[in-house]
């Protein structure tokens, strides 16, 4: 009896044990010497470019080990800000977009790299997005922009004149109809366009391309001719309509890679993505070019110009809670990923580095990328905009307005009332509150 | 020293050593909430008087978090939609359990593979429920809207991407999802209504109607009150399926309390007012339940 209540007592006490130590504190992720760091990344499997970092970065710096820590893709920035807040964030971790930027910085979760900042070349697109009174909290190694894909092999049997630097928003339209309508009198099922599900194949052009936009105006009127021209694009069934693409879960890779549309709107990190699955079948295998984002007016417009379009750079911070001794090489880690040999290493993979300057012959050299003018002039020429301006009420607004989408292009509100609503939230909720 | 004395002693002993092996039994499961929820949710309360990032301290701002909800009106479109489900949700749900439990509570063959059949939506995956109810729902290719078109409805709605239809398209799938497991319960409260009061009742004259009436539901009181309790707090509580199959959308027309506090803590980073949020979500379940337990109280008295 006496044995058996011993037991039951001690067993109770490493159950609960057991239990508390389930919450206790588990720093085994950075590792111990000056020369190990710990380097946040996602999807390792299909996101090859971190690694690419790491191994460069070893050639020329053998003694330092870099271990990767991963995170899921989808939840990346909800489970790094619990980590930080646990205090069990990688030394150096990814700024996946410009979103939470405002709340690492505010949050004193980033270290002041403007020394890095300082010595990088005037080619590295997206570092002015990362300073903060004059100080740097991030280097950017990564700069995708939005472009315009396009099918040349579907516009060939449509007969319709192809992208050519030239195409306003109105332009794009009409082609989209046409390819759409001159398809189906081939008997072929493809449409003239595909616009994903996301808020930003609308906004994000609608924002960086309509002067004086700004989303801490809380005034959204610029977003009114956007919408006008997708939901006309889906009325005329010239593009799937937005229900049928959420209900349906449609895949932007399989709408485009499948050859479901002639044309679609996307950043450039797909090009890696369509060659590889080109190679492996799981696209079709057809001719494809890149051709700026159709403009907002003319002036922006031909190859003259420098066509304007959006996307938020990828950079590295470096988390505060690094032991004093690693910051050093944290920062020589940091200043290479944004520079040319680390430019050219991930331009091997089709990433596209922050200084597409120094690649923007190499990345043409890569099989299954197209290798035609118009897609190396909309390589390298671009004004990338920020598609989430850093600043305390990006995040919120940007809920707002994800509202908007889904109401507007769902059918459910017309744009004016849908801009009257966003507004009226954006300053009672928001702005004003 | 006497007998009766060592007796006593011996008995008092015995008392304490039985209550220490029921506590040390207690104790993993007890430590485990007091760790996991009890600590939380104290802390969730003082959160909510706070401003707080998650980064460093939380900064005491009183009342204003609630003083910013009773203006916010996405808040009141939260609370209004949530109502809105649990309305609806609570009475369809045990309508359809209870009739499953009664069709299915007879020897018939083959009558555990409908069981099993009924069960099923509830043990499949949330993510794989919402995915297929989606496409079902689909307006332009869907088979929901083809039946309809089929039997003459010139108009179907557009279910999950209208704003109208979008909540009955989410309280329709969530019944579905919930029938089995209620049904279950239920089943087992049929179990414990005793043969002899139909056959009473039989002997009496009474119809099936009035058998239902006066045998099984007030036999199913004990379980229809449980029952009632867990799906009001489950239907307030409401977030998984919603964030899956319609992610509050269109627009603002499916956003439920839930959603809005993940929205506000995990989204936006401001955790103090998705904390007033929660409380107010606590009040409310706390308050029906209350409600619920004191009518229940009359009744059996009654």
């Amino acid at each position: 009896m006496k044995r058996s209540i011993a037991a039951a007592l001690g067993a109770a006490t490493a159950i609960s044990l057991v239990l508390t130590g389930c919450s206790g504190d588990g720093d085994s992720g950075s590792g111990s010497g000056s020369n190990t760091l710990t380097l946040a990344g996602w999807s390792l499997a299909t996101t090859p470019e971190f690694k690419t970092l790491v191994d460069g970065f070893r050639a020329v710096n053998p003694d330092v080990t870099i271990e990767l820590k991963e995170y899921d893709a989808a939840n990346y920035d909800t489970q790094m800000i619990a980590d930080l807040a646990a205090g069990k964030a990688p030394d150096i971790y990814v700024q996946k977009t410009l979103k939470n930027f405002y709340t690492y910085q505010t949050g004193k979760q980033l270290l002041d790299v403007s020394d890095v900042a300082g010595k990088l070349g005037s080619t590295v697109a997206g570092l002015p997005t990362y300073q903060v009174e004059g100080k740097t909290y991030a280097i950017p190694y990564r700069q995708d922009s939005w472009v315009l894909y396009w099918n040349k092999a579907l516009f060939a049997q449509a007969g319709v004149k192809p992208p050519d630097g030239s195409w306003t928003w109105d332009d794009y339209v009409t082609a989209a109809k046409d390819v759409t309508t001159k398809l189906k009198a081939k008997g072929s099922k493809a449409v003239g366009a595909y616009q994903h599900t996301w808020q930003s194949t609308v906004q994000g052009f609608a924002l960086a391309q309509s002067s004086g936009a700004d989303l801490t105006s809380a005034d959204f009127a610029f977003l009114k001719p956007y919408y006008e021209r997708s939901v006309d694009l889906q009325t005329a069934g010239a593009q799937v309509s937005f229900g049928d693409a959420t209900t349906n879960k449609l895949t932007y890779q399989a709408q485009f890679g499948k050859q479901q549309a002639a044309m679609m709107v996307m950043g450039t990190w797909y090009m890696a993505t369509l060659r590889s699955q080109q190679e492996k079948g799981d696209a079709d295998k057809f001719e494809w070019g890149i051709a700026p984002a159709p403009q907002q007016t003319k002036a922006t417009t031909g190859t003259s110009a420098t066509p304007v379009t959006f996307a938020d750079p990828t950079g590295l911070g470096i988390n505060p809670a690094i032991g004093e001794g690693k910051v050093e090489t944290a920062k020589q880690f940091l200043a290479y990923a944004a520079g040319p040999e680390a430019a050219k290493a991930l331009a091997a993979i089709a990433i596209t580095p922050a200084d597409t300057t120094a690649v923007k012959d190499s990345f043409f050299t890569i099989s299954g990328v197209p290798t035609d003018d118009l897609s190396k002039f909309t390589f390298a020429s671009h004004d990338t905009k920020p598609e989430n301006p850093v600043g305390k009420y990006t995040a919120p607004l940007q809920n707002i307005l994800n509202d908007l989408h889904s109401a507007v292009l769902s059918g459910s509100k017309p744009i004016d009332a849908a801009i009257t609503e966003a507004q009226d939230r954006a300053k009672n909720e928001v702005i004003g509150k | 020293m006497t007998t009766s004395h060592v007796a006593g002693r011996r008995r008092g002993r015995l008392v304490w050593r039985n209550t220490a092996v029921g506590w040390s039994f207690l104790l993993p499961n007890f430590a485990g909430f007091a760790i996991l929820t009890l600590v939380p949710v104290v802390l969730l309360f003082y959160y909510s008087f706070t401003e707080w990032n998650i980064f460093g301290g939380s900064t005491w701002s009183g009342t204003a978090n609630f003083r910013q909800l009773w203006n916010d009106s996405s808040f009141w479109t939260a609370l209004r939609n949530t109502f809105y489900y649990a309305v609806f949700h609570i009475p369809l749900t045990i309508a359809v359990s209870l009739s499953l439990a009664l069709l299915l509570n007879r020897k018939l063959r083959g009558v555990a593979f409908f069981r099993t059949v009924a069960f099923f939506p509830y043990i499949t995956s949330i993510v794989a429920i919402a995915q297929i109810w989606n496409m079902l729902f689909s307006p332009g290719y869907g088979p929901v809207n083809e039946i309809l078109r089929a039997i003459g409805v010139d108009n179907p709605p557009g279910w999950t991407t209208s704003a109208d239809w979008s909540m009955p398209a989410v309280i329709i799938v969530g019944t579905w999802r919930d029938m089995g497991y209620y049904m279950l319960l239920f089943l087992a409260g049929l179990q414990t209504i005793r043969a002899e009061l139909y056959e009473a009742a039989t002997v009496d004259g009474a119809g099936p109607w009035q058998r239902f009436r006066a045998v099984t539901l007030p036999g199913l009181r004990p379980t229809t009150f449980f029952i009632t309790v867990l799906l009001t707090i489950n239907s307030f509580k409401i977030f998984d399926l919603i964030l899956v199959m319609t992610d509050g959308g269109p627009g603002q027309s499916t956003l439920v309390l839930s959603q809005y506090i993940f929205q506000k803590g995990f989204e936006e980073n401001q955790y103090g007012y998705a904390s007033a949020v929660s409380i107010v979500l606590f009040a409310i379940c706390f308050l029906v339940t209350i409600v619920q337990f004191l009518v229940n109280k009359r009744r059996d008295t009654a």
